[in-house]
């Protein structure tokens, strides 16, 4: 059994009468905000009747202050159809499909132009002229789906209802009967709401994107977070551990009276990991990470360091750190290379120079005399922003090899770093 | 998937070595292989590499070659696909340099600590513990070179052995580097560089290039029982852009 919901009358709101029919079934297909058709298979044991089961429907739309036109019939294109020609209530009784749509107009059917075209030329007016047609006929002249057609209008339709999915909301408010101070109480809490929550996403195939926890306080205020994690998730234990790590550097300033979780939903990823390719890292576990070296990155002292296209030395700037897939890279080949130990900033130093040439380096620490050296190597850019020109050097000491430079704009020495 | 189909498909992989130089599969115990360095001389000390699950330490004075061989290490782990962390608590790491050695910069995690800070040290080690305990990286470095000893002395004395306990059951390597002995793991290597002489191009004057360095390696899972000495030599053949060198101008007149 179907239901049909047809208002001609402009609705309170686009949703009126999906509303009104979700208090009856979760079972509704809306063609926008009408018509609406309901599965009213089961309802049987509620109401005695099918009359009954409608009065019902038109008291609970009166009870909203809509005049909808109701049919229950026993196909989905019947309930459908008549909802939209017949005032008030109407119940089909089985195998009265036919009649009832017989004298509806063809319009009903929302065929295409030219096909509508062709069948008022044969002089079909109504749904009835087109199901008294034979079968094998329509089929020859109009092609193989005319048939189905003709079903229509006859008022047999085999296609199923596809349910219209409820609006997603993924909230969760509780209120404690007694106020909560501290983080370790709050994270039995927090499991108890994020459970349910982070289920209901997992069953729509949903991750969340982003967690809002609001904490009603004590002090009649409220504390509001955000959390952007680096991956979308799912996982109650992750979103337990970045909450709580948020809240550690944000604490509230009261005891903690209420607290809401909304989460916003995004489709889970569809990632087919290949055998062959490495192991990638969960993006759950790293977000967790990043979140536990919060104060780190937060103030760009972590991440990822990307060298800047400029001959500036050590111009590079740090991104978050987000290692995206793997694509395969060759190791270059050749021995391995020095690496450089930098002093940021580069140290202050006095150069003795004998010949044109540093003969004696002191700059804190590193101190002595050169015992050889490489260079001048000539380097400098940015005359258009702010520029720089320095003179490197590499010297050995006792101590070790060194980058000294002179920058030949402030006629001063610095030692850059340690050759190691 | 069956069981016997699995087994084909990992043998098949393992004939076909298309694991060879890729961290190992999922599913798979990593802390099976070590990471290789890539040094030749140092991996035949070290029976293949570092070990996994055990903290490990290259230490040495300064232009010893330290910074270069644990480059070498991460080069070769951040392009085979697997993740580096380089917790600085100096702020020395370069990378530019980094870069030329070969390191994919996109796979490696750097921390970088406030020199200058009182507790730059201990929150150096505890961001060391959170990447360690994290699970996701092959290669966790911790550079102490530089710090000085006291700073280091004042560690709560059980620190690495906390550190050794929580890398114990993971596929992560950790390596100290340091100007001298601090700590390994049982299982642990301890390289101990000293420093060589430097290599230049040519004879002292205008044209000539730093051409590398000398250094004496000395590779023992057991600092009282030294098993071998190993000389390796570390070039700097580019700029810190890995591009060819620049060629040097003669001085002014």
């Amino acid at each position: 059994m179907y239901g049909g919901l047809h208002s001609p009358a402009p609705l309170p709101s686009p949703g009126a009468l999906v509303d009104l029919a979700r208090e009856f079934t979760p079972r509704v297909e809306a063609f926008g905000s009408t018509p609406v058709l309901l599965d009213l298979q089961g309802l049987g044991r509620a109401w005695p009747s099918p009359r009954a089961l409608g009065e019902a429907l038109l008291e609970a739309a009166r009870a909203r202050r809509l005049e909808p036109r109701i049919v229950l019939a026993g196909s989905r294109i019947a309930a459908l159809l008549v909802s939209q020609a017949q005032e008030g209530l109407t119940v089909l009784a089985p195998g009265e499909e036919a009649a009832a749509l017989a004298p509806l107009p063809l319009s009903l059917l929302d065929l295409d132009p030219e096909r509508e075209e062709t069948l008022r030329g044969w002089g079909l007016r109504t749904l009835g002229d087109l199901a008294a047609l034979p079968a094998a006929g329509l089929a020859e002249r109009l092609g193989p789906d005319a048939p189905r057609l003709r079903r229509l209008a006859r008022g047999e339709d085999d296609a199923p209802l596809v349910a219209t999915a409820l609006p997603e909301s993924f909230a969760c408010t509780l209120e404690l009967e007694w106020p909560v101070d501290g983080l370790e109480p709050l994270s039995f809490i927090l499991a108890r709401v994020l459970e349910p929550l982070c289920s209901g996403l997992a069953w729509r195939g949903r991750r969340a994107v982003s967690l809002v926890l609001e904490l009603g306080l004590v002090d009649g205020s409220r504390h509001r977070r955000a959390l952007h994690p680096a991956a979308p998730s799912a996982d109650p234990r992750t979103w337990r551990t970045l909450l709580l790590l948020d809240l550690e550097t944000h604490p509230p300033r009261d005891a903690i009276q209420a607290l809401t979780l909304r989460a916003e939903p995004t489709p889970a990823r569809t990632v087919q990991f290949s055998l062959l390719d490495p192991a990638q890292p969960s993006p759950e576990r790293l977000a967790e990470t990043m979140a536990r070296l919060h104060e780190w990155t937060s103030d760009g002292r972590g991440g990822t360091p990307v060298l800047l296209d400029t001959h500036r030395p050590g111009a590079f700037v740090m991104g978050s750190f987000t290692p995206g897939p793997f694509t395969g890279s060759r190791l270059p080949a050749g021995p391995p290379r020095i690496g450089l130990r930098v002093f940021r900033p580069p140290r202050p130093a006095e150069v003795s120079l004998r010949e044109g040439r540093p003969a004696f380096v002191s700059a804190g620490s590193v101190r002595g005399a050169v015992l050889d050296r490489a260079g001048p190597w000539r380097v400098s850019g940015d005359w258009w922003d702010v520029a720089w020109s320095r003179e490197e050097w590499d010297v050995a000491l006792a101590g070790g090899v060194y980058r000294i430079f002179r920058d030949r704009l402030r006629e001063a020495w610095f030692v850059e770093g340690e050759l190691d | 998937m069956g069981s016997a189909l699995k087994h084909t498909l990992e043998e098949m992989l393992r004939v076909r070595r298309l694991q060879a130089d890729a961290p190992p599969l999922r599913g798979q115990d990593r802390r099976l292989s070590p990471l290789p360095t890539g040094v030749a001389g140092v991996d035949d000390l070290l029976g293949g590499g570092l070990p996994r699950g055990q903290i490990s330490e290259v230490h040495g004075p300064p232009s010893a070659g330290r910074t270069g061989l644990v480059l070498a290490l991460g080069a070769r782990i951040t392009r085979a696909g697997a993740l580096a962390g380089w917790v600085d608590p100096r702020d020395r790491f370069d990378p530019g340099h980094a870069a030329a050695a070969g390191m994919d910069l996109a796979r490696l995690l750097w921390l970088r600590g406030r020199a200058r800070a009182p507790r730059a040290l201990p929150e150096a080690v505890a961001a060391t513990g959170t990447l360690l305990g994290s699970g996701l990286f092959d290669l966790v470095v911790l550079d102490l070179a530089g710090v000085p000893a006291v700073e280091v002395q004042r560690l709560p004395g059980a620190t690495w052995i906390r550190l050794q306990r929580m890398i114990e059951s993971m596929p992560t390597a950790m390596v100290l580097v340091g100007d001298a002995h601090v700590a390994h793991g049982p299982g642990g290597a301890c390289l101990a560089m000293t420093a060589g002489s430097a290599r230049w191009t040519g004879p002292p004057g205008p044209g000539r290039l730093l051409r590398g360095l000398s250094s004496e390696l000395r590779a023992g899972r057991h600092t009282l029982r030294p098993v071998a000495f190993e000389r390796i030599g570390l070039d700097e053949l580019g700029g810190a852009s890995g591009a060819p060198p620049r060629p040097p101008l003669a001085p002014r007149e």
